[in-house]
Parts: structure tokens; C-alpha cells; sequence
């Protein structure tokens, strides 16, 4: 018992969280994630790796039910917590630990649990979205019971990721084989001429360095996004609070070139972006962190390495430097312009990129997804 | 200094002290990453202790439809590739086995690695995994033959395959010293065969977690445990093939070893953290049309000074 009991306490040193941001919540995100760098944990990037899912503010329907879906996904010991405002975030945190600690309580809860993987649900059209898709082709009918698997198949859900054979046919071809209830990839030309297994893959809307509520319809071939379809998953009404992080304040500047450099795998200069943001979050003077980041911005525009990494994705380097640079001329009052893709162009900047380019690409476009989410503009 | 084979006995030992020199990279790297994050250095020391606590105690998790005997052979193959690597770099004077052809039984390990981590990414049945898996063949690609002959190097250098006679032959000038460019390159495979570093991108962020994404517990700890074994083994050779191994004065050899082994860890856990992810399609080019070059350059200015020595 006295080894059992040392065990949990040095597990719960360094948790792993997995933060789910829901739009109009990156406060509160940013809150999660400081306090996880504050205490010495860190941030899982997957489900599989996570001990504790944070959610942040309430979502909506869709939201909720890929939320739940990755809850199921966190191997246990697990904990879940929910957050609105930022200043809840440490006690929170100390309630996940506990609850982590206590091995009668995760007996119980593993206990509880299918011992399988789940298979995710089927396709359902109450939520108003079969109608955004009315009248396009049966393709993208097909892609439609992909979402509402919401990266599906239970074993992956959420992040979308997996998926595999979730293919290019509809659910009636029940004689082809489908091994282990998911039917087999379907066949399509790739971008090379080459005819290749074709997937449905959405990516999002839970995903660690994701812009909140994105949900990415991807038809991969191979590693290729040949073609993507935008969607933006809610928060629940009542609306999100409205002083949150701004799109175009410093915070939110530094907060998207820490996401970007996470994704360029450099995580001590992610760290140092996060930290900037977190200092211009809290009421510190602005200008205090401007040698700060005049130092970060210099280190991020020499590295030959970074540069030499994204030469076929330059746009990626230019953005972390313009977000920098302006970052530093907002603080000084300056006012910088705000770049913002609109979410119906994302689609052909990443017909025909690999995976990874996709992540970086989308992280590069300066969504402002909480805004769509805000407007109800959801896109296909 | 000859080397000699020390009895099957020992080979426990050999495994504890690989894992332990891991684990000191391991924490070296988790006070960087603390001291980045603005908490004391010494904070982070304790995380490859506490990362194997929150491990242990964590289910094994699986996905829907995955082959998992495939699954579990690449993902404790990593942890066995390195300890097979071990078995033929003398720790000073003694070593497991002094095969005849050591530097080959080392770089067929490594070739292993391959299978292994591809396996890991194909076995969960998922998307992030199996592109991570791709991902690294595509690496290994780039990096396997610029490997390959900057460990003839030594070889040619000493006449023998024998890493006993490859010790042997630095007497007096270690291999660094006239072939820079193949330690160079070979520290560099060592840090892409490991999936670590700059040639994560397996593993890495963009791809959640890549052939990482869908495992759990001892499943995630086999592999990243044995991410640092490879990146260990892989300095222990350097130690041996490049900076004269045993040789040294005032120090006992095995300590020299130990002490070459953390030097050229440390060094790589350093330069690490002032770098991003290569991505993989972009390694192609200069791995085969300047690094290929300069290594089969630098074997022959060693042939050269070898034929020319008589």
C-alpha cells in the first residue's frame, strides 16, 4: 500500500492536460496552460497521452458530444474538469489531482467502463447541419456521416485522428468486408495521378495547437489533404464573455507564434511566447515585456534552422515574425494591422499539402474562429 | 589496451547502466526544459522519474481494429535494438561480446529501428500513426546512408570491424581528431535514428504525437524509454568509434567511456533545445546531394592517410 500511495503521489507531480478551448474561452486556456507551466506539467498532445481533460467554457451540442468522445478516449487514471474563468483555474487544478490520486476512486470509474474501444455513434442530422450541406453532391453527403462521427470510430474520435478505412463509400455496402465494423477505404486519384486509398479524416475540433471549435473535413490520400471542407463548432448560448483574448492584442499575437513555433517543434521558443502572453495577460505594465520579446523576435528571425526548415512553407516564418514584430508595435501603441483569413479560403491553401504543412498552414492563417462562431457564419 | 569478453552474468548490469545513463539524459533535458519555463533547473530533474511513475500507473489503452501483436513488437523493439547495440561497445576493458563484426552488428540495428518504428505507427490503426511511421522511413532515407559510411570510417581507419581493435588502433589520436566530418555526421544519425531531437518529426506536435498519438502507459513508455536507449547506445558508440573509448589519462578506462558517452549526450541534449523539427521532405536534398558527398570525402582522405601510412 505504501508503494501503491508513493506511486500516485509521483504520478501527480506532472499531470498531463489536455485543454479544450471552447470559442470565446482563450482565456481561460491561456489561464490552464500557464498554471500547467507554473506547477511543472505539462500539456498532453493527445488523448492517449492526457491524465486530465480541462474544458473551457460551455460548448455547444456538437462541441460537447466530440468532447465526451475524447473523454472516453483518456486511458485513466483520468479527471475532468470545467472552467469559465480564468481565476478558477488553480483550485481546479488541485481537484484533478486529487482526484487522480485516489486509486479507489479511478478503480471505480475504470470499472465502469466498456472495456473496448467504442466504435463513436452514428450519423445523426438534428443539429441543422445536413442542411448546410443540402443540395451538394453525394460525396460530400458521404463526408457528412464522417462529422457526425466526429473523427469517429471511438478510437480516435475527437482529434480526428484515425479514421482508417472510414472510406469513400456510404454505410449500406454491407458486403464489402469491414474489418472491425469500419468499412475499407474507397479509391481516388491523388494530386500525383496516382490512385490511391482515399480517407475522410476530419481534424479537430478538440486538438492541441487547433484554432478553437475548427472542425477540418480533410480527404486525405495517403499523408494529402486533397480537398477540405470548413466548419466551426459553438459555444452554448448564453454568448462567450466578451473581454476575452482579443484577436490582434499583443496576448493574442504572442499566444498564435507560440502555437506556431510549438508546431515547428522549437518548444523553448514556444515557451517563451506563451510566457510573453502570459505576462501580457495579467496587469503587469506592456512595456516591461518588450525587451523581452525583442529578444524572442530576434532568436526566431536568426535561426538558419527555422528558416531552412519552412523554405516551402515560407508564409509560416513570415507570420511568427509579423506576429512579433507586431506584437511589439501594438504594445508601443502603434496599431498594426489585423490579418484574418476568412474561413471560406482556407480550403484551396490546403488542397494538396501533407498533413503536418496543414497543421502549420492553418495555424498560419490568423483565424479569427470565435468571431465566426460568434456570427454563426459556419461554412462549408 | 585489449579488450576483453566478460561472462553472460553481467549482461543485467550492462542494461541497468544503459537505462541509467538514459535516464541522467533524460533529466538533463527535463532541467533545460524547466529553466525555459522559468522554474528552477533543478525542478526538472526529477521528470524522467516522475514520467515512469504517471506511466506505470496508467492503462494500456487500444483503438478499434489494431494489430497489435505489430503494435507491441515496434514498440518494445526500440528498447531492444539499443540494448543489442550495447552488447558489442566496450565499457573500458571489458565487453559483452568483441565480435568480429561489430560496427556491421551495430548498424543492422540500427537498419532495425526502421521496422520498428514504422510497426509502432501502423499498429494502432490510425491516422496520425501511420503518417508518423511514414514520416520516419522517409527520414531514414535521408539519413541511413550518410550513417553507413561515416561508420566505415573507423573501420577502415583500424583495418577491422572489431570495435576491440577499433579502441586499440586510437592509442595516442583519437578518430576525431582526423575525421570530424564522419563524428559530425554520425552524431547526427544518432539523434535521427532515436526520433529525438530535430528529427522528431515522427513524434512531434504537428502530427499529435505521430506514432506516439495512440499509445499509453508501459506501450508509451517503451517507446519513449527507448528513444533515449537509442540515443544513449548511439553516444556510447561515438564514445568508442570516435573518441578513443577507454583511452584516457588519470581516470580508470570504464570511466573514460562513461565520461566520453555523457559528453557527447550532453552535447546533443544542448544543441537540441536551440533547435526546431526538421521536416522530413526537407532533409532529402542535403542529406544525399552535401552530406553524402562530404562523408565519402572524409573516407577517402582516411583511406588515403591509411594507404599512405603502408
Amino acid at each position: 500500500m505504501g508503494l501503491t500511495s508513493a506511486l500516485a503521489a509521483a504520478a501527480t507531480r506532472r499531470v498531463a492536460v489536455l485543454v479544450v478551448e471552447t470559442p470565446g474561452w482563450g482565456r481561460a486556456r491561456c489561464a490552464v496552460e500557464r498554471e500547467v507551466r507554473r506547477r511543472g506539467w505539462r500539456a498532453a498532445l493527445c488523448p492517449a497521452d492526457a491524465d486530465v481533460l480541462a474544458v473551457c467554457g460551455r460548448p455547444g451540442e456538437r462541441m460537447a458530444a466530440a468532447v465526451d468522445l475524447v473523454w472516453a478516449q483518456l486511458p485513466g487514471p483520468r479527471a475532468r474538469i470545467h472552467l469559465l474563468d480564468p481565476n478558477d483555474v488553480a483550485p481546479a487544478l488541485d481537484d484533478a489531482a486529487a482526484e487522480l490520486a485516489d486509486d479507489g476512486r479511478q478503480r471505480a470509474d475504470a470499472e465502469e467502463r466498456p472495456h473496448d474501444p467504442l466504435m463513436g455513434r452514428p450519423a445523426v442530422d438534428e443539429d441543422g447541419h445536413e442542411d448546410a450541406a443540402a443540395g451538394e453532391d453525394d460525396e460530400d453527403d458521404e463526408d457528412d456521416e464522417d462529422d457526425d462521427h466526429l473523427g469517429g470510430n471511438g478510437d480516435h474520435g475527437d482529434m480526428g485522428h484515425a479514421d482508417m478505412g472510414h472510406g469513400d463509400m456510404g454505410h449500406g455496402d454491407m458486403d464489402m468486408p469491414m474489418p472491425g465494423g469500419i468499412p475499407l477505404a474507397g479509391g481516388g486519384e491523388d494530386r500525383d495521378g496516382l490512385a490511391l486509398d482515399v480517407l475522410h479524416v476530419p481534424l479537430g475540433p478538440v486538438m492541441p495547437h487547433w484554432p478553437a471549435g475548427l472542425l477540418l473535413h480533410c480527404t486525405l490520400s495517403g499523408d494529402v489533404v486533397q480537398e477540405a471542407r470548413v466548419e466551426v463548432l459553438g459555444a452554448l448560448e448564453p454568448a462567450p464573455p466578451a473581454a476575452d483574448l482579443v484577436h490582434g492584442s499583443p496576448a493574442d499575437r504572442c499566444d498564435r507564434a507560440a502555437t506556431l513555433l510549438a508546431l515547428s517543434g522549437w518548444e523553448d521558443a514556444a515557451t517563451g511566447a506563451a510566457r510573453l502572453r502570459d505576462a501580457l495577460l495579467t496587469d503587469a505594465d506592456p512595456a516591461d515585456c518588450r525587451p523581452v520579446l525583442d529578444r524572442l523576435a530576434r532568436r526566431v528571425s536568426r535561426s538558419r534552422s527555422l528558416r531552412w526548415s519552412l523554405r516551402d512553407l515560407p508564409e509560416v516564418r513570415n507570420h511568427v515574425l509579423v506576429l512579433l514584430a507586431s506584437a511589439a508595435a501594438s504594445i508601443d501603441g502603434v496599431p498594426a494591422p489585423v490579418s484574418a483569413t476568412p474561413l471560406t479560403d482556407l480550403p484551396a491553401r490546403l488542397a494538396g499539402r501533407d498533413l503536418a504543412a496543414v497543421r502549420l498552414l492553418v495555424a498560419a492563417a490568423g483565424l479569427d474562429v470565435a468571431a465566426a462562431a460568434r456570427t454563426g457564419a459556419v461554412v462549408a | 589496451m585489449s579488450v576483453v569478453e566478460v561472462a553472460v552474468g553481467w549482461v543485467p548490469l550492462a542494461a541497468v547502466l544503459l537505462l541509467a545513463v538514459a535516464a541522467a539524459a533524460a533529466a538533463l533535458d527535463g532541467a533545460l526544459a524547466a529553466r525555459a519555463a522559468g522554474r528552477p533547473w533543478t525542478a526538472g530533474l526529477p521528470v524522467p522519474w516522475l514520467e515512469t511513475a504517471r506511466l506505470l500507473r496508467q492503462r494500456r489503452r487500444s483503438t478499434v481494429a489494431a494489430d497489435r501483436p505489430l503494435a507491441a513488437t515496434g514498440r518494445i523493439g526500440l528498447l531492444i535494438a539499443a540494448l543489442l547495440m550495447v552488447v558489442v561497445v566496450p565499457l573500458g576493458p571489458w565487453t559483452l561480446a568483441d565480435l568480429s563484426v561489430g560496427i556491421v552488428w551495430f548498424n543492422a540495428m540500427d537498419v532495425l529501428v526502421w521496422a520498428f518504428v514504422w510497426l509502432a505507427g501502423w499498429g494502432p490503426n490510425s491516422v496520425h500513426a501511420l503518417v508518423g511511421g511514414y514520416r520516419f522511413l522517409a527520414q531514414a532515407l535521408s539519413y541511413e546512408l550518410p550513417l553507413m559510411f561515416a561508420l566505415t570510417a573507423p573501420a577502415v581507419a583500424a583495418g577491422s570491424l572489431r570495435l576491440g581493435d577499433v579502441v586499440a588502433e586510437q592509442q595516442g589520436l583519437w578518430f576525431v581528431v582526423w575525421m570530424p566530418v564522419a563524428f559530425a555526421v554520425f552524431c547526427a544519425g544518432v539523434a535521427a535514428f532515436s526520433v529525438w531531437g530535430p528529427f522528431a518529426a515522427a513524434a512531434g506536435p504537428e502530427l499529435a504525437g505521430g506514432v506516439l498519438a495512440e499509445s499509453s502507459g508501459m506501450d508509451r513508455w517503451l517507446v519513449l524509454a527507448g528513444r533515449w536507449a537509442l540515443l544513449a547506445a548511439g553516444s556510447a558508440f561515438a564514445a568508442t568509434a570516435f573518441l578513443g573509448g577507454g583511452h584516457g589519462p588519470l581516470l580508470p578506462a570504464w570511466l573514460w567511456t562513461l565520461v566520453k558517452t555523457a559528453a557527447v549526450l550532453a552535447l546533443l541534449v544542448l544543441l537540441r533545445r536551440r533547435l526546431p523539427t526538421v521536416r522530413p521532405e526537407r532533409l532529402v536534398t542535403p542529406a544525399w546531394l552535401v552530406v553524402l558527398p562530404l562523408v565519402l570525402l572524409q573516407l577517402l582522405v582516411v583511406s588515403v592517410v591509411v594507404v599512405g601510412r603502408g
